[in-house]
C-alpha cells in the first residue's frame, strides 16, 4: 500500500498543492456524507449518487487544470465540481432541487454543471459528453484560447458506442482531451468481468493511435502528478490521451442500492486504501501536516457543509408556474 | 432575377452564412473537397477553407456532440447528416443533450443539423426516411422544412441565427427538379411562418417539403378537370408551426387535407389534423383528412415506392372526396 514511490511523489508535489488536494478531497467527502444523510432522512427527491472513495481522481484534475479548461464530469465527480468553483451551498441546492441551484430544480442530483466554471452538465447517456467536451475545446482553440478538456467515464461507459466514436473523433482531429476512465470495478451491479475482455481498458488506446496511461486512482499524489503531466503535455502538443485510474466504488450505484453484490473483502481492501487516509498518512510522513491539524480541517469543513445544508433546506423550490419557461433560448 | 434550383438555394444559404458569420462552420461526412454525396457543398471548402468546412469520420453521435460543444463555446456549427436516416444512431445527442440543455442549464445551443430527407429516387428503406415526427416530438428542438429555393436559402440563414438546435430538413428528391426565379438579395424568412403558395376557397392542402409540389400539381389538375379552386399551404416550419395561418386557411375553405410523406401513425399530419379539430371544429364542413405514407418500411422498387409515396393523383382523389363530402 504505502510504497517508496508514493513518498517520492509526495515530495514531487508542491506543499501548497498538497494542502489544496487534501482540502478538496475532504470537502467532497463531507458534502457526499451530508447528501447521504439528507437522502436517508427522506429530504431528497429521487435517489442520490456519491463519489466516496474516488475523490482523488476528480481532485487531481481540478487542481491540475487552468481556468480556460473544459470538463465533462460523470456520476462520481463531486470533487471536480467543487474544485472548479461550485460551492457546498450550490451542491446542497442542487441535490435538494432548490430554485437557486445550477439547474433551478429542472434537473437533480449529479446532473449539473456551470459553464462559467468550464463544467458541462452531464446527461445520463454514458459517453455522450466526451464529444461535447471535444467540440468545446475545438471551439476554444479556434478562438485562440489554449484550453484542454477532461472527460470522466466509468468502466461501464467503455462499452458504449459513444466512447468509441468520441475517442476516434478526438484522435483524428488531434483534440487535446484527457479521457479518464474511473475503473471502479462495478457498473451498477455488473462487475468488470461482465463488461469487457481486454486485460486493461487502457490497452484500447492503441486502437485509436493515442497514448494510454494507467494510474492508482486512490493515490492522490500519483493522480495529481500524472494528470498534471498529461495536461501540460497536451496543452502544448494537442492530442487526446486515455488514462485508466484504478479505484473502487465504496457505496451502491445510488443510495437506493444496498450493493450486496460486492464482496465484503473487496470493500475491506479498498477501505484500507482510502484516498484521504493515504494522503493524510503521506503528508504526516512528509511532515506536512499532523493529526491535530487534520482534525481541525475536518471539523471546519464539516461545519461549513452542515451550514450549507441548513441554508439550502430553508430555501424555496422552483415555483410550479415556471414549468413552461426556458425550453428555448430567446431569439 | 435568376433561376436557381432547390439545391442551389441551400448552397447559397450556406455561402451567405459562412460569408457573414465568422463563427459559422460546416462539417459532415464527405462535405469538404468531395463536395458532399449530392455535391451540395461543392466549392465551399475551396472558398472558406479546411478550418470552416471539413470532413469527419463516420460518427453521427460524436458529430452532434462536437456541435453541442462548439455551440456552447461561441461557434455556430452546421452539421450535415449525409442522409437524415443516419441520425437515428445519434438521437440521444439531439433529444437528450441538445434539446434539454437550455431548460436544464440556461445555456443556449445554437446549432443546425441538415437532414437530407425523403424518398422517390430509389433510396430504399435506409436512404429515404422522413423523420420530422421524431424531431418535432423533442422539446427544445426546432424544425424547418423548406419546399422552394428561396425559402431554402433564407431558412438556412434563420436557422443559423436562431439560438436553439434547429433541424433543417431538405428534400433530396427535389434538389435539382424544383426551380425558382430569385433575386440576388436574400429576403429573410422567419422560422414559424407558413406561406400560401396557391389560392383557393374549396379546400386547403396543408403540406411541406416535396409534398408541396405534389399538392400544387394536384390543385392544377383539379382546377382543369373539375373547376375546383384549392388552396395550398406550405408550412415551411414544422416546429413551431404556424397555427394562425393554418386556422385562417381552414376558416376560408372549411375543408382541410394534410399531406405528408412520413408514416401515418403518430405522424406530423396527425398533429396538424388534431390541432385543426381542437381549435376550429366549428369551421369545418368535413372531417380533416390525412394523406400520408402507409406504416410500412420504405420499399425499394419503383412500383412499390410510387404507391407508397403520396403523389399528385392520390392528392387529387382525396381532395375530390373531401370537397364532395
Amino acid at each position: 500500500m504505502w510504497t517508496l514511490d508514493t513518498v517520492q511523489k509526495v515530495g514531487a508535489v508542491d506543499t501548497a498543492v498538497w494542502h489544496e488536494v487534501l482540502r478538496l478531497m475532504v470537502l467532497a467527502r463531507k458534502v457526499d456524507e451530508q447528501i447521504i444523510k439528507l437522502c436517508h432522512q427522506g429530504r431528497i427527491h429521487g435517489s442520490s449518487f456519491t463519489g466516496i472513495g474516488q475523490e482523488a481522481i476528480s481532485t487531481a484534475a481540478a487542481i491540475a487544470s487552468q481556468p480556460q479548461d473544459l470538463f465533462g464530469p460523470c456520476i462520481r465527480n463531486l470533487a471536480l465540481h467543487l474544485g472548479r468553483g461550485e460551492t457546498p451551498l450550490g451542491i446542497m441546492r442542487q441535490v435538494l432541487a432548490r430554485r437557486d441551484s445550477a439547474t433551478g430544480g429542472r434537473d437533480g442530483n449529479i446532473h449539473h454543471g456551470r459553464l462559467e466554471n468550464g463544467v458541462y452538465a452531464m446527461i445520463s447517456h454514458l459517453g455522450a459528453m466526451i464529444s461535447v467536451v471535444a467540440g468545446g475545446v475545438m471551439a476554444k482553440r479556434r478562438q485562440g484560447i489554449d484550453a484542454v478538456g477532461v472527460a470522466f467515464v466509468g468502466d461501464g461507459t467503455t462499452s458504449t458506442g459513444d466512447f468509441h466514436e468520441a475517442l476516434n473523433f478526438a484522435a483524428v482531429f488531434d483534440i487535446p482531451i484527457l479521457v479518464i476512465i474511473e475503473n471502479n470495478h462495478y457498473a451498477y451491479s455488473t462487475p468488470t468481468s461482465g463488461q469487457y475482455r481486454c486485460r486493461r481498458l487502457v490497452d484500447r488506446a492503441a486502437g485509436y493511435g493515442i497514448d494510454g496511461v494507467s494510474a492508482d486512482g486512490n493515490n492522490a499524489a500519483e493522480m495529481y502528478v500524472t494528470v498534471n503531466e498529461i495536461l501540460t503535455d497536451i496543452r502544448r502538443t494537442p492530442r487526446p490521451v486515455l488514462l485508466e485510474a484504478e479505484t473502487m466504488r465504496m457505496r451502491g450505484h445510488g443510495e437506493h442500492d444496498n450493493f450486496k453484490y460486492v464482496p465484503e473483502e473487496l470493500l475491506l481492501l479498498y477501505r484500507r486504501r482510502d484516498p484521504i487516509n493515504l494522503a493524510v498518512r503521506a503528508m504526516a510522513a512528509a511532515k506536512l501536516m499532523d493529526s491535530e491539524q487534520f482534525a481541525a480541517l475536518e471539523t471546519s469543513i464539516t461545519e461549513e457543509v452542515a451550514a450549507a445544508a441548513r441554508q439550502a433546506l430553508s430555501e424555496e423550490e422552483p415555483s410550479a408556474d415556471t414549468l413552461l419557461q426556458g425550453v428555448y433560448a430567446d431569439a | 432575377m435568376r433561376e436557381i434550383n432547390y439545391l442551389q438555394g441551400i448552397r447559397e444559404g450556406l455561402q451567405h452564412v459562412l460569408e457573414h458569420d465568422p463563427t459559422a462552420l460546416l462539417f459532415g461526412q464527405d462535405v469538404g473537397a468531395f463536395g458532399g454525396a449530392f455535391k451540395l457543398t461543392d466549392g465551399l471548402q475551396e472558398t472558406f477553407g479546411c478550418e470552416r468546412v471539413f470532413d469527419t469520420p463516420i460518427c453521427e453521435s460524436a458529430m452532434l456532440g462536437c456541435a453541442i460543444g462548439m455551440a456552447t463555446q461561441g461557434l455556430h456549427p452546421i452539421v450535415e447528416m449525409q442522409f437524415a436516416d443516419f441520425i437515428t444512431t445519434a438521437l440521444h445527442q439531439l433529444l437528450n443533450n441538445a434539446g434539454t440543455r437550455h431548460y436544464r442549464t440556461g445555456n443556449a445551443v445554437p446549432m443546425v443539423i441538415r437532414a437530407p430527407s425523403g424518398g422517390g429516387s430509389g433510396g430504399g428503406p435506409f436512404h429515404s426516411e422522413e423523420l420530422e415526427s421524431f424531431f418535432c416530438h423533442m422539446p427544445g428542438v426546432k424544425v424547418v422544412y423548406p419546399a422552394f429555393p428561396s425559402d431554402a436559402r433564407a431558412l438556412i440563414v434563420s436557422a443559423v441565427a436562431d439560438p436553439n438546435p434547429v433541424v433543417y430538413m431538405e428534400n433530396k428528391t427535389i434538389y435539382r427538379t424544383v426551380k425558382e426565379r430569385v433575386s440576388d438579395e436574400l429576403e429573410p424568412v422567419p422560422i414559424g411562418k407558413a406561406r400560401v403558395c396557391h389560392e383557393g376557397q374549396d379546400a386547403v392542402v396543408i403540406a411541406y417539403g416535396a409534398m408541396v409540389h405534389e399538392a400544387l400539381r394536384a390543385a392544377g389538375e383539379l382546377q382543369a378537370s373539375d373547376g375546383y379552386e384549392v388552396m395550398v399551404l406550405d408550412l415551411r416550419s414544422l416546429k413551431p408551426y404556424d397555427l394562425d395561418t393554418i386556422l385562417a386557411a381552414v376558416a376560408a375553405t372549411g375543408r382541410a387535407l394534410v399531406v405528408s410523406e412520413g408514416w401515418k401513425t403518430c405522424g406530423f399530419a396527425a398533429e396538424i389534423s388534431a390541432a385543426i379539430t381542437e381549435s376550429a371544429f366549428h369551421l369545418l364542413d368535413a372531417p380533416v383528412r390525412r394523406l400520408t405514407a402507409p406504416d410500412t418500411p420504405i420499399p425499394f422498387s419503383a412500383t412499390l415506392e410510387n404507391r407508397y409515396r403520396p403523389s399528385a393523383p392520390a392528392i387529387a382523389t382525396a381532395l375530390r372526396q373531401l370537397i364532395e363530402f
